[in-house]
């Protein structure tokens, strides 16, 4: 397969047309770089080292899956406007006998080599219910990483899996449920994070190394030469 | 009488903080029962020497000994750094290792690990290696000291809200300074030590900063944990 591991399993932005389209193991047609983008259903030739889309035509949408796929991708649209300054997402659809599958792919990433930073989300929802409604199995993983690169190497990987059935009722209702779950399941996460690192810098940081000694004074080291003439007259006597 | 030049010192440091991204390892020297810490300037082959008993463990022929001037400055520090460790860290373990520098002066390195206790599933530790050069001059009243520190710094942690956390990586970096020097060669302890402390302590304001504000800030950025659609008509509202 011709397709980075890296992109494989999240997805970066490719734009054509000014719509964004992700790059996602879910949406590969060809196992290496045509890739599908299921909102304007359509199949796109990606060029990694550009991070261009060309060749953009006609794709082959499963017309089974169409009208949860597209309820679901209306009312993401509304949570990620809501919840993301910037996104590239795709909601993939496929109707398989009785039972629908969809796919939820969102990512954002910021690329600041000025102030030698970068950094990515990328969440990714698998869901599954049979056309009659009932329950959604829900499943699926969000992954932020961060790096920042002046003068040394600090990198932040954290990685959540979540779990959950969903009442699909009716088509509107089921796409709102299904948000919402994604909804709560990203901001609880998000929120995990940012009390860890509330508790991290003000336990778990301050009990490895001091600011300062217990005196609040820096270290008098020519004290510490009397020590070692102790020691010396220690070792002579013995 | 082990001599290291100048020329593969520089080259080891460049090494070292290439290569940075394991926390420093730690062995036991069996003679004193004291744990000691390991890097390319106490090794030779598979054996390392502890800065304790000044042997080679595994034991090892004619291993690669400082000079009886080197050993003397080694014990001065290990027993400074020993104290100092203490003050700041209240626990762990710090080694220094000196060695003659074929052009004149001597170059050191001072390391010091910290593991954090275990706390509500937060695993921690602190690694500094700081390496110093120092060259006399001006007749024996001054020298000059340039010293390149680096401390990694890794915090991991499982939680339900937030899953599996790791927070790592390092920073790095470098002073020149001149300071007094007297005939008696605890001077030297003095001045390594000062820069030593007053380094760290500025790198430890700064990891503050990078690990729990920068990278925090980035993904805050990348997410939202206000409401973006009532934000922005709030502002409208509000112009």
């Amino acid at each position: 397969s011709g397709i980075n591991a890296e992109y494989g399993s999240s997805g970066i932005n490719a734009e054509y047309g000014g719509t964004p389209a992700l790059v996602t193991k879910d949406g590969s047609v060809d196992g290496s770089k045509v890739f599908y983008d299921p909102g304007s259903n359509k199949n796109f030739t990606y060029k990694y080292l550009t991070g261009e889309a060309t060749n953009v035509e006609g794709g082959t949408r499963d017309n089974g899956a169409e009208k949860w796929r597209k309820a679901v991708e209306d009312a993401l649209a509304g949570y990620l406007k809501d919840n993301f300054p910037a996104f590239g997402s795709a909601v993939y659809g496929k109707l398989e006998g009785d039972t629908v599958s969809l796919t939820v792919a969102i990512e954002n990433h910021k690329y600041n080599p000025d102030n030698f930073y970068c950094g990515k989300w990328t969440s990714r929802w698998s869901v599954e219910f049979p056309t009659s409604g009932g329950y959604a199995k829900v499943s699926g993983h969000m992954k932020v990483q961060v790096h920042y690169y002046e003068d040394g190497n600090v990198q932040l990987h954290t990685k959540k899996s979540a779990e959950e059935s969903v009442q699909m009722g009716s088509v509107e209702e089921g796409a709102r449920n299904l948000v919402e779950f994604i909804g709560r399941a990203e901001r609880e996460y998000q929120l995990g994070i940012n009390e860890n690192y509330r508790e991290m810098s003000a336990t778990t940081f301050k009990s490895l190394r001091r600011a300062l000694p217990i005196t609040k004074n820096l270290v008098d080291w020519h004290k510490l030469h009397s020590l070692n003439i102790g020691r010396d007259l220690m070792n002579r006597t013995t | 009488k082990a001599v290291v030049s100048t020329q593969s010192t520089g080259h080891l440091v460049d090494e070292l903080l290439s290569s940075i991204d394991q926390p420093l390892k730690v062995a036991k020297d069996p003679k004193k029962n004291k744990d000691y810490l390991l890097c390319d300037y106490n090794r030779d082959g598979d054996s390392y020497r502890s800065p304790w008993s000044n042997e080679f463990f595994p034991p090892i022929e004619d291993g690669n000994a400082p000079s009886d001037r080197m050993r003397k400055l080694e014990e001065q520090a290990n027993d400074a750094f020993d104290v100092y460790r203490e003050q700041y860290f209240d626990g762990g373990i710090s080694s220094c290792y000196f060695w003659d520098e074929e052009h004149g002066g001597f170059s050191g390195a001072i390391l010091i690990k910290k593991t954090g206790d275990l706390k509500n599933k937060f695993r921690s530790s602190w690694d500094s290696i700081h390496v110093i050069e120092a060259h006399e001059k001006g007749a024996g009243r001054n020298a000059h000291y340039k010293l390149i520190s680096t401390v990694m710094l890794w915090l991991q942690n499982t939680r339900e809200g937030s899953g599996q956390m790791d927070l790592g990586g390092s920073l790095s970096r470098q002073v020149e300074k001149d300071l007094p020097v007297t005939a008696d060669m605890f001077s030297h302890i003095v001045n390594i030590g000062g820069m030593v402390e007053r380094m760290e302590n500025n790198i430890r304001g700064i990891l503050e900063t990078v690990y729990f504000g920068r990278t925090l800030t980035v993904l805050n950025d990348m997410r939202s944990l206000v409401d973006l659609e009532s934000k922005k008509a709030h502002d409208k509202l509000n112009q």
